[in-house]
């Protein structure tokens, strides 16, 4: 019994350390994220999303390579804006600067939210009460400068920066939502 | 209940003077295991400091050689008013009339004193979308902080989209530029790792004006944001630093606490010219957007924030960040307590 004892109060010292070690390097744990169900898959669903840039965008033009960012490297993207999503089951996030057909630039954000629920839900979320809802295109709105519709998972943001590029706006937001079905 | 002193069986007997000393005498049992337990308690209490010498080792290391961010704070002259807010069409001449009524620049900015200028340049988005400080109110600080005698005048952020576009496309750049400021851009080779000792934050690589610099103003634009609320004086911080945002994220309103402690600024001057209602911090749609031609100054970053957020819509009290800096000895969310002027453009 005795040594037992012993063995076990020896023990203490070393596991200690260990822990303490182990203590000062660990990076914080990450906040925890409810789990979305049925989830499309990682790299068909990364596939799936990166192909609707592809072919006919209205006259649009993408400048340089489409930018895919998920959960964590949402915050570097949208910054404190990004909880909302990932909050709402967000998978990843497709963005692209463009240029309209004649050379006005615009940015394509494309969000795969993994349920057509989780879409709609944003979509409701973000809605601006002064933003209008555009005709013969359900569940977009355009408010000036803006373009945002929900077709499906995705919840599409687009935005323009002069007159030119938002006349463009309508035309990419039918291309994309033709690639949605 | 009485308690009897016990014969212990091994207890030595004094030695009669004509014999040889006896033997040493065995050590007990009982001895023995108490010094056994004795050991090991004090090589625990040993292994306990090394090993907390050991995962503190790094971090006091660093610390203890990186630099601090000095308190950049100016003395208030006696009876010099702590806050100006200005309404008016002209968005340079309701800082020209913040800053006078505060008792100039001069105030602020001493003559060859190397100042930083820290405007929200965080978005590629035009200065109508309202995401950055409008750069107008930023040329207008440039140009005081020149004519108060400045010996150099730094202008920068950390910007969340890429800093090219973000510079280029709020017009900060060019309107600094033309007013006299030397444009730094949030390069990787333009930040030095710095003592933040905050509650969350112990290090954190900044940039490096904000290490060398003598004076430095926060020119944050007023606007909502999704997970703090609001985004104005105190949240501005968070363009200092470099690397990645989650991190910051995971508590917001203690890290923003944890970088406003670690700057406390000359002067702020707060641009409501027009603010974001919602959709913050990104916005992009017009339709969020309102215009309020509203300049709010002084140096009570706490105060300017609990005046901010009432052009929100927001009860001072609801924002996290604001009750933490009150906490934090920042300042104050009574604004209307301070002595405040109110004027139009």
């Amino acid at each position: 019994m005795r040594i037992l004892t012993f063995v076990v109060l020896a023990l203490i010292p070393p596991a200690f350390i260990g822990w303490m070690v182990r203590e000062g390097r660990r990076a914080p744990a990450p906040s925890a994220v409810p789990a979305g169900k049925a989830r499309p898959s990682g790299a068909e669903a990364d596939k799936t999303l990166l192909a609707l840039f592809e072919g006919d965008l209205g006259g649009g033009k993408i400048k340089e390579k489409v930018a895919l960012y998920d959960e964590k490297g949402l915050f570097d993207y949208i910054d404190g804006a990004a909880p909302i999503f990932i909050d709402r089951h967000y998978r990843k996030l497709a963005a692209a600067e463009m240029a309209s057909a004649d050379g006005a630039d615009m940015v394509c954000d494309v969000y795969d939210m993994a349920e057509p629920a989780n879409a709609e839900s944003i979509f409701s979320a973000e809605k601006s009460p002064t933003a209008k809802p555009v005709a013969d295109f359900p569940d977009a709105i355009a408010g000036p400068m803006s373009f945002v519709f929900r077709s499906g998972r995705y919840y599409v943001k687009l935005t323009a920066f002069d007159a030119k590029a938002e006349a463009a706006l309508p035309g990419l937001a039918k291309a994309l939502k033709g690639k949605m079905k | 209940m009485t308690s009897e002193k016990r014969p212990d069986p091994y207890e030595c007997q004094p030695a009669p003077g004509n014999q040889p000393p006896p033997p040493p005498a065995p050590v007990d049992m009982n001895r023995r295991a108490a010094l056994r337990v004795g050991m090991t308690a004090a090589m625990a209490v040993g292994s306990v400091a090394v090993g907390l010498s050991l995962r503190d080792r790094d971090a006091s290391k660093k610390t203890k050689t990186l630099p601090t961010i000095k308190d950049h704070r100016a003395e208030k002259p006696a009876g010099a008013t702590d806050m100006a807010i200005v309404r008016g069409p002209d968005p340079a001449v309701n800082v020209r009339k913040a800053i006078e009524a505060l008792g100039g620049m001069g105030r602020f900015v001493r003559r060859g004193e190397r100042v930083v200028i820290k405007p929200n340049i965080g978005w590629n988005r035009t200065p109508e979308q309202a995401a950055n400080t409008n750069p107008d109110v930023v040329a207008e600080v440039v140009r005081l902080v020149v004519a108060a005698g400045a010996g150099k005048v730094w202008l920068t952020d950390a910007s969340v989209n890429t800093p090219e576009q973000c510079f280029a496309r709020s017009g900060i750049e060019k309107a600094a530029k033309a007013a006299g400021a030397t444009i730094v851009r949030p390069d990787a080779s333009a930040f030095r790792e710095v003592n933040v000792s905050g509650k969350l934050l112990r290090t954190g690589d900044v940039l490096f004006p904000f290490v060398e610099a003598d004076r430095v103003i926060n020119v944050p634009i007023v606007k909502q944001h999704g997970l703090s609320l609001a985004s104005m004086s105190l949240k501005n911080w968070y363009g200092v630093l470099g690397g990645q945002r989650v991190k910051l994220h995971q508590n917001i309103h203690l890290s923003i606490i944890d970088l406003a402690a670690m700057v406390k600024p000359t002067l702020t001057i707060l641009d409501a010219t027009r603010i974001l209602l919602a959709n913050g911090p990104t916005g992009g749609s017009l339709a969020d957007v309102k215009q309020m031609d509203t300049i709010a100054a002084g140096s009570d970053e706490v105060a300017l924030d609990a005046f901010g957020a009432t052009l929100l819509g927001l009860n001072p009290n609801d924002v996290g960040f604001i009750v933490e800096g009150m906490k934090a000895g920042l300042g104050t969310p009574q604004w209307q307590n301070l002595k405040t002027v109110e004027l139009g453009g």
